[in-house]
């Protein structure tokens, strides 16, 4: 399976932000989207989940040589801002998420597996989500899109609010879940973009760029990615 | 001094412009018309600018002319006192009022926050100057009427011309006292956040401006004249006091924070609103829900809402059921009204039009829905399916109208039998026509909201409401509601009409709904 974008193009009103995105996102690898403030990361992913309309170009998903248009339930989002409904127990939600997407997930497991998963503890399953913190927020939400289990996941820097823990833990569960979905991951660390990700993409000028690792050590490596960042 | 305030205005101004662009961009029929970048456009800027302009000179006079004309000049009337003295009564304790609830200085709005906190500017300079400008403003703004108002009146010249300066005097003085209390205490007080203290001075003074007139008391022009050289005398010792003050900065740190400033800018749909929706969730352990999927959510939703939603119809029923037995009671025991009653609700049926709409919950509900709901909601992909969209949409449309059909039920019921006690009528038809045209009214307003809102989501991701399309349909609604306040019909044509208006305008918004909120409920970026 294959998430191929063509010829996308986003402008908000004059200014270009994303002015002709080629590139072809294949299962089983973590793509690390690089790019500086402002750059379109984030707009982006809003083109991805149709949050924004684009302008021009198509994304589409090719399985098994056959094109079909991108679905609801293909794609999952992880903003950088948590966003949880605030009336619900966090129970509450991952069991109205795990009600409405039934049918996709595979080896279901109890609401406490899951919570234990995450590492959110026993007290605070059943409190309100208004009174999450941020973090908790941010796992609650990364939480409920693994278990919808889409083929493809968006992450807007996901971990930056986690602790370390958690944080380390996320990663080594990205790379188990790896395997069966197509993970884009945006992100302003570099050593977890070189850590993590598979193959390392920028964003520049509006362009999407993959950097070549070759041969290079993670040093050198580095300065490629930076050089990348800075060209204007 | 003044090149702080002119950094300053200008910066209110920019600010100001950009709105009103901002504004005239949303309407869909100008966005097309000019797609470029209006932020640049010359000729917009000049036009948004003379609207700014024309906006500033309107804030200095119209409320001025309002509040003198309505607070003051209408109720004279219904005093048998002097006209010259009762006019000057009640406006001394009106402003002994408005100086306690206004200072200007304190109020904490978004232009002080942006120049004070954000750009950093001299806090003193800019607190004095723009105060100045302030109180310059009152003096020119309240001259014009005070000497109209006076010469209706027969005011002397004199007070006329002195009646803007006791103004700025008594906020002086309030001004210098709080500045004082400050000092002793190292504590800024929010004026939006009054006081018991000030509530009961300024109950106390309303009482007086009104209720003495009255009983036959008001002052005369020779205790104004004492109390008046008696303010100025230390207005302007408070002036020389605030101008000297040293401490603005420190004071503008407390008053200006982020919540008291979104506080005062809450008009429309901002972190404050938010914050006051997510007051009105309630965890209660006992209401679960044993449905599944988005049936499951939204009794949720509806079992932690209760304040809003049925809370809210409960307390309705209980005011109109209290109105319904004095009406009862009237009919009983007073012959005219019981006539005027009859007439009441065989002509002025149009008038109920308002009354539903405005008891109707549902602009508050999608308010809260929006809030506390969708905006994380939509983010989710899965949640945007036609299935969910549509499915919640039938759950939320059924809880509408049910919560509002608990008072309007009563009303029409009311209705009905006061009809009935009242005399009764020639043609049976119109005790079904009244009952089922306010039900009709209840739910056409149910489906009405909630429609717009599933087509026009006027939210954007900050919760600020972005859409004039969705303004001005909540304008129209509001002006064709308030005009059949003064409309009289038969009630029988009025209410048969209203009825088929009714069912068909829900049956067509239900159908549009149904074809496109899937494409259209989705959040503005
Ligand atoms: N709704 C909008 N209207 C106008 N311009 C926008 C809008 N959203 C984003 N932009 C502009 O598009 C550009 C890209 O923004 P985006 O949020 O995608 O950047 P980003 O790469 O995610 O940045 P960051 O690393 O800071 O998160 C910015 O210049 C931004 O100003
Ligand atoms: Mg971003």
């Amino acid at each position: 399976m294959k998430l191929v974008v063509k010829n996308l193009k986003k402008n908000f009103e004059k200014k270009e932000v994303l002015k002709d995105i080629n590139f072809e996102f294949e299962k089983g690898k973590i793509y690390g989207l690089l790019g500086r403030n402002g750059a379109g990361k984030t707009t982006f992913f809003n083109c991805l989940n149709e949050d924004l309309e684009i302008d021009a170009g198509e994304f589409y998903i090719e399985d098994n040589e056959k094109k079909r248009k991108m679905e609801a339930e293909d794609i999952g989002y992880v903003l950088s801002t948590p966003n949880v409904p605030e009336f619900l127990t966090a129970r509450e939600f991952l069991k109205f998420f795990i009600d409405i997407n039934k049918k996709r997930i595979k080896d279901l497991k109890t609401i406490d597996e899951y919570f234990d998963f995450m590492k959110i503890e026993q007290e605070d399953r059943d409190r309100l989500l208004k009174d999450y913190s941020h973090g908790m927020k941010n796992k609650m939400q990364m939480l409920v899109n693994i278990i919808s289990n889409p083929n493809i996941l968006l992450l807007d820097e996901p971990l930056t609010s986690f602790d370390v823990v958690v944080a380390e833990e996320m990663k080594q569960m990205l790379r188990e879940i790896k395997k069966k979905h197509i993970i884009i991951f945006s992100t302003h660390i570099m050593e977890l973009a070189l850590d993590l990700c598979d193959e390392i993409v920028i964003l520049n000028r509006g362009i999407l760029e993959e950097v070549d690792k070759n041969n290079l050590d993670n040093e050198h490596f580095k300065d490629k990615i930076i050089e990348a960042l800075k060209e204007q | 001094m003044i090149e702080s305030f002119i950094t300053s205005f200008r910066l209110k101004n920019t600010y100001r412009v950009n709105s009103i662009i901002y504004s005239i961009k949303q309407f869909p029929i100008i966005k097309r018309i000019l797609p470029n970048s209006l932020y640049k456009n010359k000729g917009l800027k000049i036009f948004a600018n003379i609207i700014s302009i024309l906006i500033e000179i309107l804030s200095i006079f119209v409320g001025k002319l309002i509040y003198i004309a309505s607070m003051i000049f209408a109720v004279l009337s219904f005093y048998e006192t002097n006209q010259t003295d009762t006019f000057l009564h009640i406006f001394l304790f009106l402003t002994l009022c408005g100086g306690v609830l206004n200072t200007y200085m304190l109020n904490p709005t978004k232009d002080k926050y942006y120049a004070i906190v954000i750009m950093n500017m001299d806090a003193r300079k800019y607190g004095l100057s723009n105060y100045y400008y302030q109180l310059l403003k009152l003096v020119i703004g309240f001259l014009p009427f005070t000497i109209l108002f006076g010469m209706i009146t027969k005011t002397p010249l004199w007070i006329q011309l002195a009646l803007p300066f006791f103004v700025v005097a008594i906020k002086l003085i309030v001004m210098n006292y709080s500045l004082y209390d400050f000092n002793k205490n190292q504590k800024a007080k929010n004026e939006n956040l009054p006081t018991k203290f000030v509530w009961s001075f300024v109950a106390i003074c309303l009482l007086a401006a009104y209720g003495l007139p009255a009983i036959n008391i008001t002052i005369n022009q020779t205790i104004f004249l004492c109390i008046f050289v008696f303010t100025l005398i230390l207005g302007i010792y408070s002036l020389l006091k605030i101008h000297n003050f040293k401490d603005y900065r420190k004071m503008y740190k407390q008053v200006l924070t982020i919540t008291n400033v979104y506080a005062v800018e809450n008009n429309s749909g901002t972190q404050a609103m938010k914050n006051t929706s997510l007051k009105q969730i309630e965890l209660d352990k006992n209401y679960t829900s044993n449905k599944s999927g988005f049936a499951y959510f939204h009794e949720l939703f509806v079992k932690r809402h209760r304040k809003i939603l049925t809370k809210a119809v409960k307390k309705q029923s209980i005011i109109i059921l209290a109105i319904f037995i004095a009406v009862v009671i009237g009919i009983n025991v007073n012959v005219d009204f019981k006539e005027k009653t009859n007439d009441i609700l065989m002509q002025y049926l149009p008038y109920f039009v308002f009354i539903m709409y405005a008891i109707n919950r549902s602009s508050s509900v999608t308010q809260a829905m929006f809030m506390n709901c969708d905006h994380s909601m939509l983010t989710y992909r899965i949640y945007r399916t036609p299935k969910v969209i549509l499915g919640l949409f039938k759950e939320r449309l059924k809880t509408l109208i049910i919560i509002n059909l608990l008072p309007s039920t009563l009303i029409g019921l009311g209705l009905a039998i006061l009809l009935y006690l009242s005399g009764g009528t020639e043609n049976p038809l119109n005790y079904m026509v009244l009952f089922v045209s306010i039900i009709a009214m209840s739910i056409f307003f149910s489906v009405h909201y909630l429609v717009m809102y599933y087509l026009l989501q006027p939210y954007n991701v900050n919760t600020e409401m972005r859409s004039s399309t969705y303004k001005v349909v909540q304008a129209i609604t509001y002006f064709v509601c308030y005009y059949m306040i003064q409309i009289q019909l038969p009630t029988l044509s009025f209410g048969i009409t209203v009825i088929a208006f009714c069912i068909a305008y829900s049956l067509i918004s239900l159908i549009i709904a149904y074809k496109y909120a899937p494409k259209t409920f989705k959040l503005r970026v």
